[in-house]
């Protein structure tokens, strides 16, 4: 089997582009919450964004993450204003827009907007990132934000704790590479965010992997076939997450460790699971497409054109077979 | 009759005489399983699978929920079909599932990817045929393995 050759299918077939139409429902969506957004604070905030996967060319067809952080002026809630007071205010005026098309949910740091299937029985999923600049207007020149965190994120506690971030920075920290490098670290990302699909609500974020799988390409010398380079980046996660002293710098702001995104126990559980995989696939590389399966609905269509194979020569049957 | 497995688009087609004969013959050593050899063409761009011929091995152990074939004396099988026109050639298996459904089992399914993995087996999607026969009825199931995965025709 050639491993690499099934991973460049997996990618392949789990293009976001695959799913055209799926993608520009979800981009009209989140322009319509947008310009909705605007209208409600006016003067108050700042263009709301796209800061998700598909901003940073790292998305998949099989869960879409459209993230629209929508900064808000340093005074917009009084200026003695709080960052709950954002959050819960900006969840306010989602519930009483969107409550009869979608689920509003309040998540870790953003208000997840869930609208109901289409006729089409298609989904659209937003996550709305209310932040606010640090200093009244100084969010037009170093574009920090502080993010209001509404329930326990790893280490970070709910209420009591705020998140500095750079939002653009964190969107630069692929961008801004050789275009080489970019692409095998866009092709891991995506390969880390399918097993993670895979394998169902699972805690580590897509940020997290995003970030670990730049500090493995930092931190070594990564060459090779594309298995090879995934392998380095299992071999690093597992080696390096449970380490005391490991840390995953926010590019947005240095002072946030994205290690404290995951528990103790969460990181043992990564590490634990890189391990296995990496065991099962070198007893038998055919697990590797457990792992890191190809997306069905367009393996199909690709399938079609192949038909039964044969090579030249008369086929033998194996000498024993043992059927149940 | 014709068979269809739409996910990959691979189709089938099997005299209904050809079927009874298999199950005529897994009936004389019920309740044990026994099963053997399928031979046949492609067609239509190698999409479209025509099972001309099943071939009974000469030597094999069963017992209720097993069965196990050689190939002793099959390469003469093998020219013999070769040689006819259109040519024909071995693709695949069948085996019975006495009193039970017409599931493939894990022992099935491990069988089917052992075809592939063995030099010079040469075909690249085995088609497996089980019939699942219980004293009330008799069941058929076709799959082919594609991708290392079993797909059911329908």
């Amino acid at each position: 089997m050639d491993k690499s050759k099934h991973l460049e299918s997996v990618i392949r077939t789990h293009q976001i582009t695959k799913e055209q139409q799926l993608l520009d429902k979800h981009i009209q969506k989140k322009n319509e919450v947008k310009e909705a957004l605007e209208e409600k604070y006016g003067s108050n905030i700042y263009p709301p964004f796209n800061s998700g996967s598909y901003a940073k060319n790292t998305a998949i067809n099989t869960k879409f993450d459209f993230d629209l952080v929508s900064p808000f002026k340093r005074n917009a809630f009084g200026s003695n204003g709080t960052l709950e007071q954002m959050y819960n205010d900006v969840y306010d005026f989602l519930y009483d827009k969107y409550k009869n098309e979608a689920e509003v949910k309040k998540q870790k740091v953003s208000i997840g907007l869930e609208f109901y299937a289409d006729n089409e029985g298609d989904v659209i999923k937003i996550d709305v990132v209310p932040g606010r600049e640090f200093n009244l207007d100084q969010y037009k020149e170093d574009e920090n934000l502080n993010l209001y965190v509404y329930y326990r994120y790893g280490n970070f506690n709910s209420g009591s704790e705020r998140i500095k971030t750079n939002i653009n920075a964190q969107i630069n920290n692929i961008k801004d590479r050789a275009t080489k490098e970019k692409d095998s670290i866009r092709k891991i990302i995506r390969l880390l965010k399918i097993w993670k699909a895979n394998k169902g609500n699972y805690p580590t974020k897509s940020f997290f992997l995003e970030l670990i799988t730049i500090k493995t390409f930092d931190n070594n010398e990564i060459t090779g076939s594309l298995w090879e380079k995934l392998k380095t980046v299992l071999e690093y996660i597992r080696d390096n997450v449970t380490n005391e002293n490991f840390k995953l710098i926010d590019p947005g702001n240095s002072s946030n460790d994205l290690a404290d995104t995951l528990t103790t126990y969460e990181k043992q559980q990564l590490s634990s699971d890189m391990k296995n995989m990496l065991e099962r696939i070198s007893e038998n590389e055919e697990n590797l497409k457990t792992y890191f399966p190809e997306n069905e609905k367009f393996k199909e269509k690709e399938s079609v054109k192949n038909g039964y194979g044969a090579n030249s020569g008369i086929p033998i049957p194996p000498p024993k077979l043992n059927f149940g | 009759m014709k068979l269809k497995a739409e996910k990959i688009g691979l189709s089938l087609e099997i005299e209904d005489q050809l079927l009874n004969n298999m199950t005529e013959n897994g009936k004389i050593y019920y309740p044990n399983e026994f099963g053997g050899f399928l031979f046949g063409y492609y067609t239509n761009n190698n999409k479209h699978l025509i099972i001309t011929d099943s071939v009974l091995p000469i030597k094999f152990k069963s017992s209720r929920y097993n069965f196990e074939r050689s190939t002793e004396g099959i390469e003469d099988q093998l020219y013999k079909f070769h040689r006819e026109s259109p040519s024909k050639f071995y693709i695949g298996e069948w085996h019975t599932h006495p009193d039970s459904n017409a599931i493939a089992s894990i022992a099935d399914i491990l069988a089917m990817r052992s075809i592939i993995s063995t030099p010079n087996s040469c075909i690249k999607n085995p088609v497996l045929l089980i019939i699942g026969d219980s004293k009330s009825k008799v069941k058929f199931s076709f799959y082919v393995l594609y991708n290392y995965n079993l797909y059911k025709y329908e």
